[in-house]
């Protein structure tokens, strides 16, 4: 190969490229805005079904950072009064950052948690998503959120072959109630002082 | 005359087809693209959802690549294929989650690695590298008809005895072979499947076995 052949094969590989990267500029072009309008209407959808009862959409009222991620927080209210919390969070999976929602009533017991996203193994991390799963935690306080590989007892317990997807479920819906309950237990007057006095 | 040479022409287009799902089937004769045979069947729906995925861009694959052959320089036609695979599976990604989000939502996470399917590079290269578009296209279609027959086939297996349902139906109310859902489990049931497939072929139409390649 001399260095003229060198060369040319550069060349015709760079122009390839280069028309290859442009067409897919053109694609990504034309899909972001629909897939982002599309996430954003999923998010609110789903904010909206962790508080079926709230009779206002949840409103933001923090950020906050579980395993180095961000992260909002909400309040839900009905009647003007607030009635419960909703807060985003994160669990450090097998595989993956889990996603989770979590709503937590006044009393800071977990009502629902909904998983939004994960890449935990398909077949045995991803029944995470499953209800019979999910609906361990309702009701829950703080105390209880931890994982047991036994039946019987009143915490969670493991899915078998996903004891770490199992496990990190937990661990981010624990951060998130200790959050919110470090943050607005007593009342949210005394959070509001708190927070003017800082 | 011209109606005979249309007939043949037919026929070999069908052959082709049959090839690409008996003969040359990517999974249980050929032995290639064995990870995702075993990473995303342990269910029925990420297997058909896989193989129509790997379908589609088998064919766009084939068919860009036959359409382009003749400016290719030989020394650099693997970056280039490399290009065209994950130029088209970045756009079948794209445009799943503008327009199919539902779908997108249950296979998303696989679509991207179909970049690295041995399967589709081996078809560029040994196919339409060297054929015109429509016989490109229509191998395009009987490969990945063959690899969306195998992935079904062992997720049909590998769901109704690791989990007793399908489709995430239960069917029977029992966990039978948990082990299944495992990637061993994966591994025993490609084993076993194409063991099956070779006695056939062994059996009634005197072959001699497959001669697996190996690769993702």
């Amino acid at each position: 190969m001399t260095i003229k052949e060198i060369m040319k094969v550069t060349a015709g590989l760079a122009i390839i490229y280069l028309i290859g990267g442009v067409l897919l500029a053109g694609v990504y072009a034309k899909t972001s805005p629909v897939i982002f309008k599309k996430a954003k209407e999923e998010k609110e959808a789903a904010l909206k079904k962790m508080a079926p009862e709230a009779d206002a959409a949840p409103v933001k009222i923090g950020d906050w950072e579980p395993v180095h991620k961000h992260a909002e927080y909400y309040s839900v209210t009905k009647g003007g009064e607030t009635i419960g919390y909703i807060a985003e969070t994160y669990g450090k999976g097998y595989s993956s950052y889990i996603n989770i929602l979590v709503a937590v009533g006044k009393d800071f017991k977990v009502r629902k948690i909904n998983i939004l996203h994960h890449a935990e193994t398909p077949g045995l991390g991803d029944e995470i998503e499953r209800a019979y799963f999910k609906d361990q935690y309702e009701g829950k306080a703080i105390e209880l959120l931890e994982v047991v590989k036994l039946e019987g007892t009143e915490k969670i317990l493991a899915i078998s072959g996903a004891t770490i997807s199992s496990r990190a479920v937990t661990k981010g819906v624990k951060d998130a109630v200790a959050m919110l309950k470090e943050k607005y237990e007593g009342g949210e007057a005394i959070a509001e002082a708190k927070e003017a006095k800082e | 005359m011209s109606d005979h040479m249309h007939e043949e022409e037919k026929i070999s287009y069908l052959k082709l087809i049959k090839d690409g799902v008996f003969k040359e089937n990517t999974i249980f004769r050929l032995a290639i693209s064995l990870c995702p045979a075993i990473a995303v069947t342990n269910n029925l729906r990420n297997g058909v959802y896989m193989g129509v995925a790997v379908l589609f861009v088998q064919v766009m694959v084939n068919i860009t690549v036959s359409a382009i052959k003749g400016f290719l320089n030989p020394k650099i036609r693997i970056p280039i294929f490399m290009l065209i695979i994950s130029g088209w599976v970045s756009v079948t990604d794209m445009a799943m989650a503008a327009y199919a989000r539902e779908v997108y939502k249950q296979m998303g996470l696989y679509i991207q690695l179909i970049v690295a399917f041995a399967s589709i590079l081996a078809m560029a290269e040994m196919f339409a590298s060297k054929n015109k578009i429509i016989p490109s296209a229509f191998n395009g279609i009987g490969m990945g008809l063959g690899f969306m027959v195998a992935l079904t086939t062992i997720s049909f297996f590998r769901e109704l005895l690791a989990k007793g349902s399908l489709w995430d139906f239960p069917i029977i109310n029992a966990r039978p072979l948990l082990i299944m859902v495992l990637p061993a489990g994966g591994f025993f049931a490609v084993g076993i499947l194409m063991g099956f497939f070779n006695w056939i072929d062994m059996r009634f139409y005197g072959g001699k076995g497959a001669g697996g390649a190996g690769g993702h």
